[in-house]
């Protein structure tokens, strides 16, 4: 039953993989309507460039995460969850799906509510571990929240327009203050600054191959919302601005955050609300543009953001099965009881290297490309237009920042976990994962080379998706932009030359290597735990955001000559959520256990108040008829 | 009218109950006196409702009252004094009321209207100022008479069947709770209906 699901589930991926590449390649789109109702709705589906972006991605993470499964979350090791996460996984492939090319806000609505209890079901597949439940549970709330405001919006949009079904609008400017309901609705799927209460805990206790669709293609579906009805409606003057903003304040909070977690896979889910700022920059830019001189500038950021949506996908899902593997070796994420797993387990660290250097900027990888496509949209702004330039240069350095702590996280996090010497017993007994679960990693990691190396290949596809978003663009989307050429040969080159010197290092290793004890700084017999830690590496960058971070030390220092005993812990909590979120709860809550008091089962008091409310009611009659 | 206030001095449950029962029987004599042809429809009606609220339901409640074997104190939880003074605030506030209220020009004058609300409104207090479920039940009849009272002046419009129905209500719901009261005797030992709390949620 298990090889049979997989084989199913694959040849779906295939089947979707294939249809979303024709759309995005040869420029076919793809409309169905039903002839019966569902909900007392006709179905409506389309697919159109946009949809078919996130569809393949979509397919892609979906396929080589049910065949990561099968040795990751195997019915010997978990036989009362296994088959539940197999049929929640087909749930929310199929649900997602729905979401991406269904034209009809109630059957969005639906798939929406339907992908999120599937969601809910495979974050809590370990549920007799109380964090899984309580990180199940805040997804959950948090989950609703942004629901809320969507069915606001939908009916909003439903009651402007007489109808449930969707499609471009973009006359009806009466429509305009509605997206600030979208922006809640998708920006808390999506995991934006403010809103990513709810995304560390679920992804960090999520089974890695759901964390690694989480973080690759569930996120992105609130990413998909904000693109496709800032496409087909009409925004808000200031939108673009606002969403480039939350772009901006997401990438470099995600990535200082990230740097001050310990736990791997915690600080694999800070960076996704790092890479959703960055598409969230070229996003929100690209609205800016169509909002002021619909210029070139703004195609290139928004082609950047698009690519960097697969971007992401790809390398994020490769790093987050890279720490579940490392997870399955030694039964623990947390990064100070790791190190030197690189000679234990070789594939893995090799890729998830690879996964680390693209999603850090690095050339010639894919990470590189999208970002470049977003710098440049940002420098062809900066440079046509005068009033709006320095925000634009702002931006463009704060995106600089934000890769080069990237760069600073994943150095930490390979050193780690990856380099010198193991910490503790688990990492001694590591093992290499199995064939199951490095395929899927090979595939990602060939995906984010390919990318990287030829992107000229990939830019039709994008460019598709941006002439479905403004189709003022989209012949003007189809002209390959020059630098991706040359970015495509300084790529091959220096993969090249990479190789090569990778190569030339493989054999001079080969031939025989001196092996000798690290010099030690005068300390007798060296241990372990004298290297650096994951807090001690990235203490001085966590330093320049404590002001944010507020990250939580409880030290206890030698102060004689002789060693004694000593004690240092630090932990970086989820500052948005102990500091604004739970007081703010708890004050309703407060207010609510008072409201409550007026409920304590007293027939007589009952009656007072009825008849209190009667009398009110009364009053409140004869008063308005007398003038 | 005295009747309400007799009901809500009383401080032992036959004197409420037998209050109750008198405040009936004036009540079913009452379409007699208002229409000047009689007939026979209005007769039944008549009949019925001394019949009902004049002896069976007093009747029930007395065997409720006997069977739980209770003693016969009310225990207000809102005073004589202050329950009466309500009582005649709401007699006042209903004499004042009834002229704000937009009436047919027939009905302006007459008695009706102010005295069906007092009895609506002493009914209230008596619910909501004692806590022994028999003189709940007694507050709830003097609400009902209230209403009752009310709906005479649409006895012309009101059919035959409409009457019998409220009355047949009446007389189920007093029985059924007559029941309830053995059972809550049997249950807590008590007819105080505040320690019916403890079945909240």
């Amino acid at each position: 039953m298990p090889r049979f699901w997989l084989v199913s589930t694959v040849l779906g991926a295939v089947a979707a993989l294939a249809t979303a590449g024709s759309v995005l390649f040869q420029g076919a789109e793809w409309e169905w309507r039903s002839s019966f109702l569902v909900g007392g709705e006709f179905l409506y589906l389309r697919l159109d460039g946009v949809s078919a972006l996130f569809l393949a991605l979509l397919a892609v993470l979906g396929g080589a995460g049910a065949v990561y499964a099968s040795e990751y979350w195997p019915d010997k090791a978990h036989p009362r969850s296994a088959t539940a996460g197999r049929a929640w996984w087909n749930v929310m492939l199929a649900s997602l799906a729905f979401v991406l090319v269904t034209s009809n806000g109630l059957h969005f609505l639906l798939a929406w509510e339907a992908f999120t209890f599937a969601g809910y079901f495979l974050i809590t597949l370990d549920r007799h571990r109380r964090e899984v439940r309580a990180a199940g549970w805040l997804y959950l709330a948090a989950s609703h929240a942004g629901t809320v405001c969507l069915f606001a919006f939908f009916a909003a949009v439903a009651s402007h327009n007489g109808s449930w079904e969707l499609g471009p609008m973009r006359e009806h400017t009466d429509l305009a203050p509605f997206f600030w309901l979208a922006l809640f609705g998708f920006g808390l799927k999506s995991g934006m600054f403010p809103l990513h209460i709810w995304l560390p805990s679920a992804h960090a206790s999520a089974p890695s191959h759901v964390s690694a669709l989480f973080s690759g293609v569930t996120i992105k579906i609130g990413i998909y919302g904000l693109v496709r009805f800032t496409g087909w409606m009409p925004v808000p003057d200031i939108a673009g601005w606002v969403i480039a903003a939350l772009g901006v304040a997401s990438a470099v909070l995600g990535v200082a955050f990230a740097l001050g977690q310990h736990d791997l896979k915690r600080l694999l889910a800070y960076h996704s609300v790092e890479n959703i700022g960055i598409i969230l920059i070229g996003l929100g830019f690209a609205v800016v543009a169509t909002a002021t001189d619909g210029g070139d500038w703004g195609r290139l950021a928004l082609a950047g953001g698009l690519l960097h949506i697969w971007n992401h996908g790809l390398f994020k899902a490769l790093l987050f099965l890279g720490a579940g593997s490392v997870l399955h070796a030694t039964g623990t994420r947390e990064m100070s009881r790791l190190g030197g797993l690189w000679r234990a387990m070789p594939w893995t660290a090799s890729l998830f290297a690879l996964g680390a250097a693209a999603i850090s900027g690095l050339p010639p990888l894919n990470g590189f490309v999208s970002e470049w496509l977003v710098y440049l949209g940002l420098f062809d702004g900066a440079i046509a237009r005068g009033p709006i330039a320095w925000p634009l240069v702002l931006a463009a350095i704060l995106l600089g920042v934000t890769g080069a702590l990237a760069l600073a996280c994943f150095i930490k996090v390979c050193g780690v976990v990856f380099l010198g010497a193991p910490r503790s017993r688990a990492v001694t007994h590591a093992h290499e994962s199995g064939l199951a679960m490095r395929a899927p990693m090979l595939v990602l990691a060939a995906g984010c080379v390919a990318i990287g190396l030829a992107p000229v290949v990939f830019w039709p596809a994008v460019a598709t998706a941006v002439g479905a978003w403004r189709p003022g663009w989209a012949d003007a989307a189809t002209i390959v932009p020059d630098s991706l050429f040359a970015l495509s040969w300084a790529h091959g080159v220096l993969a090249a030359v990479g190789l090569a010197a990778a190569t030339w290092l493989w054999q001079r290793t080969r031939r025989g290597l001196q092996r000798a004890v690290t010099w030690d700084c005068g300390y007798e017999m060296p241990s372990a735990t004298m290297q650096y830690t994951a807090g001690s590496f990235a203490g001085i960058i966590t330093g320049w955001f404590a002001w944010i971070l507020r990250p939580q030390r409880h030290a206890h220092c030698p102060v004689d000559v002789f060693p004694a005993a000593a004690h240092f812990e630090e932990h970086t909590p989820e500052t948005v959520l102990e500091h604004v979120v739970e007081p703010a709860g708890a004050a309703v809550m407060r207010l609510a256990t008072l409201v409550r008091r007026l409920q304590h089962g007293r027939l007589n008091a009952y009656l007072l108040y009825l008849i209190v409310g009667v009398a009110a009611l009364a009053a409140v009659v004869l008063l308005e008829d007398r003038p | 009218m005295g009747l309400n206030l007799l009901a809500l001095a009383s401080s032992r449950l036959p004197s409420l109950i037998g209050a109750v029962s008198v405040q009936g029987i004036a009540l079913g004599v009452m379409p007699l006196l208002i229409e000047h042809e009689l007939r026979w429809l209005v007769l039944l009606v008549a009949v019925a409702t001394v019949g009902l609220k004049g002896f069976v339901i007093p009747t029930l409640l007395r065997r409720a009252m006997r069977t739980a074997n209770i003693d016969r104190e009310v225990e207000p939880s809102i005073g004589f004094v202050p329950s009466l003074l309500l009582g005649a605030g709401g007699t006042i506030a209903a004499v004042a009321l009834a002229r704000a209220l937009p009436l047919l020009p027939e009905h302006t004058g007459s008695l009706l209207v102010p005295g069906a609300l007092a009895s609506v409104l002493t009914g209230f207090v008596l619910l909501i100022g004692r806590s022994k479920a028999i003189s709940q039940v007694c507050g709830y009849l003097i609400l009902e008479n209230g209403i009752y009272l009310f709906g005479l002046l649409l006895i012309h419009s009101t059919p035959l069947l409409v009457e019998a129905g409220i009355l047949l209500d009446l007389t189920v719901g007093v029985f059924v709770i007559g029941i309830i009261v053995d059972r809550i005797q049997r249950a807590f030992d008590s007819l105080d209906t505040r320690k019916l709390t403890v079945l909240r949620e």
